[in-house]
């Protein structure tokens, strides 16, 4: 007693310290906040500019065929099929080329090649898309020009073609995270019944992988909905339904384009204005969608895949 | 036996071929854009005033947008990733965090675009100026911060911690002294990941801080500014192209501020993941 006494001096250090921590984890926890106050401010700002439009066009909106801003025809119709259809070509095109690089990446080469290889294929995905956008009007645009015989040669395909490159990083820099993180044992086992090497990857390894491997078609298509600069400068921006409606031949329109080429030279305040807006809001609906769908499928992957 | 090694040689080649054709497009995009740009590349060309054909104004320019977007971004960025791996693991909170920087890491650049010319440039009147897009691009990178940080943050190693914590150190001494400078190449990769993200930006800066053609550099942030990418996309979309050899030139230059950022990321990243043993 009284020889191991705190002196009072020190017990107020101890409680300052403890204080001290906890103000600092208060003023982290509320920095930490902000993002979720961005996503709200988002949210907010856009939908509101929007209502308008939304409230006085309603489902014409959607549903109108027409999009001819400057004769007040605000039908987005032809800007979402023209959306959808680039995006789809892209995946038709980005699908089969990412998913099965992903798989000889991960299972063919050793880790010492396949890594750096990987990491040149990502290297596209960081490659403006205005860069992309103008290969595509030089370089890909006259090609299709002169194969199909078509004016000009900016179409849906030549949007698909320059929007492929663009997502397949995004497909196999997540599918071959996914396919290398199905656990060993799974693969020895199908190897020691005596299975061949494509055997085991086609009946072990992908129907295990294929949670994740769909979540990463899924963010590259989120992605792709959402590119504006590239597909702006070869699609063409005609905002027409074609037809057929799968006629990649024929220029088309998109979302993203319309909002990005119209916002320059609207006035504020106008419907014109407030339509962008609109067409900004069916946009994050999609992506929204899509990318939620992705995060579910990708907690689903064997080893939970390391993405915050 | 014959049959099935025949057919495994012929998959392993078909499952070549796609690694093969996205390695040479890469190396196509490199070399197309390289030969034509090499041509009209000059350090006139670097240091000459747009207003003379040159494209002075748009490096610095894209200099200002990125140093500024990482500025804001970074200690909002880094905070949240110390906060989620120090002291909200996996509660509630960082549950939200974590779900609202995945939402924001999937919104489209146009839409922050739109965002930032409703809030930043009209609600908050910073009008189209350098502000406005420094704000809005902060917003953009803010996730490649996040997850970045948080990763490297996450790696640190748990004796590391432990030692400090034995020597007497609080826990904020411990992330101060010990967790931030261990995680700090990882953090610093993360940043290096978001500059080559705000200078290779168009559609999020088209109308929130871009003008063509101007008067001279921004002398304050609530001056609109002309970046490279904004140059590149006027020179090819608003103006009839008459010269592409400075469009290429402008083209290379881009190409080579990201492909140098990502691949100095990526050497630091192999060499962290060394370090740990991961």
């Amino acid at each position: 007693m009284g020889i191991i006494s705190n002196p009072p001096s020190l017990l107020n250090i101890i409680d300052f310290m403890k204080k001290k921590g906890a103000i600092i984890e208060i003023v982290l926890a509320i920095v930490s906040l902000s993002s979720v106050l961005i996503l709200i401010l988002i949210v907010v700002f856009v939908f509101n500019e929007a209502l308008p439009a939304l409230l006085f066009l309603g489902p014409r909106l959607i549903l109108g065929g027409k999009w001819a801003p400057y004769y007040e025809e605000y039908g987005a119709l032809p800007l979402i099929l023209g959306s959808l259809l680039v995006v789809l070509g892209s995946a038709l095109i980005a699908v089969p080329l990412g998913v099965l690089s992903a798989i000889f990446l991960t299972e063919y080469l050793p880790r010492s090649l396949g890594e750096p290889l990987r990491s040149i294929i990502e290297l596209l995905g960081t490659i403006p898309s205005i860069i992309y956008g103008f290969l595509g009007m030089i370089f890909i645009a006259p090609v299709i020009s002169n194969l199909f015989e078509v004016p000009l040669g900016k179409t849906a395909l030549t949007g698909s073609i320059v929007l492929s490159i663009m997502i397949v990083p995004t497909i196999v820099s997540i599918s071959s995270e996914v396919i290398a993180s199905v656990p060993k044992e799974y693969k020895m086992a199908a190897l020691a019944l005596g299975a061949t090497k494509w055997q085991c990857i086609k009946s072990v390894i992908l129907p295990t992988a294929m949670p994740g491997i769909f979540a990463s078609i899924l963010l590259a298509l989120g992605r792709a909905i959402g590119e504006t600069i590239a597909v702006l400068m070869v699609c063409g921006c005609v905002p027409i339904i074609p037809s057929p409606p799968w006629n990649y031949l024929s220029p088309v329109h998109t979302l993203t384009s319309a909002i990005a080429l119209d916002m320059g030279e609207v006035a504020i305040g106008s419907l014109h204005y407030h339509v962008l807006f609109g067409l900004g809001v069916i946009l994050m609906l999609i992506t929204f969608t899509v990318n939620t769908i992705a995060d579910i499928l990708l907690k689903k992957a064997p080893r939970s895949v390391i993405r915050v | 036996m014959k049959k099935y090694r025949f057919l495994e040689k012929f998959i392993f080649i078909s499952l070549s071929l796609p690694v093969t054709a996205l390695i040479l497009c890469f190396l196509w995009i490199l070399v197309s854009i390289g030969v034509e740009g090499v041509k009209s590349l000059s350090w006139k060309f670097l240091i000459t005033s747009v207003m003379d054909g040159g494209i002075f104004e748009s490096i610095v320019g894209t200099l200002y947008m990125l140093g500024g977007a990482v500025t804001i971004a970074t200690p909002i960025g880094v905070a949240t990733a110390v906060y989620l791996a120090e002291y909200a693991k996996g509660g509630k909170i960082a549950r939200i965090i974590i779900q609202a920087i995945h939402n924001i890491a999937g919104i489209p650049s146009i839409i922050f675009g739109l965002f930032g010319y409703t809030f930043f440039c009209t609600f908050l009147g910073f009008g189209i100026s350098l502000l406005s897009g420094w704000l809005t691009l902060a917003c953009m990178i803010l996730p490649i911060i996040v997850s970045g940080s948080y990763e490297a943050i996450s790696m640190v190693p748990l004796s590391f911690k432990k030692a400090a914590i034995a020597l007497g150190a609080s826990k904020l001494r411990v992330i101060r002294d010990v967790v931030i400078p261990t995680a700090a190449p990882g953090i610093a990769t993360s940043i290096i990941l978001g500059i080559s993200r705000v200078a290779g930006e168009t559609a999020a800066i088209l109308f929130t801080s871009c003008v063509y053609l101007t008067n001279g550099l921004p002398s304050n942030p609530l001056q609109p500014v002309m970046t490279l990418t904004y140059n590149l996309f006027g020179m090819l979309v608003a103006t009839p192209r008459d010269s592409l050899g400075d469009a290429f030139a402008m083209a290379l230059v881009l190409l080579m501020i990201v492909i140098v950022l990502n691949t100095f990321a990526y050497f630091m990243r192999i060499y962290y993941r060394r370090r740990w043993n991961i």
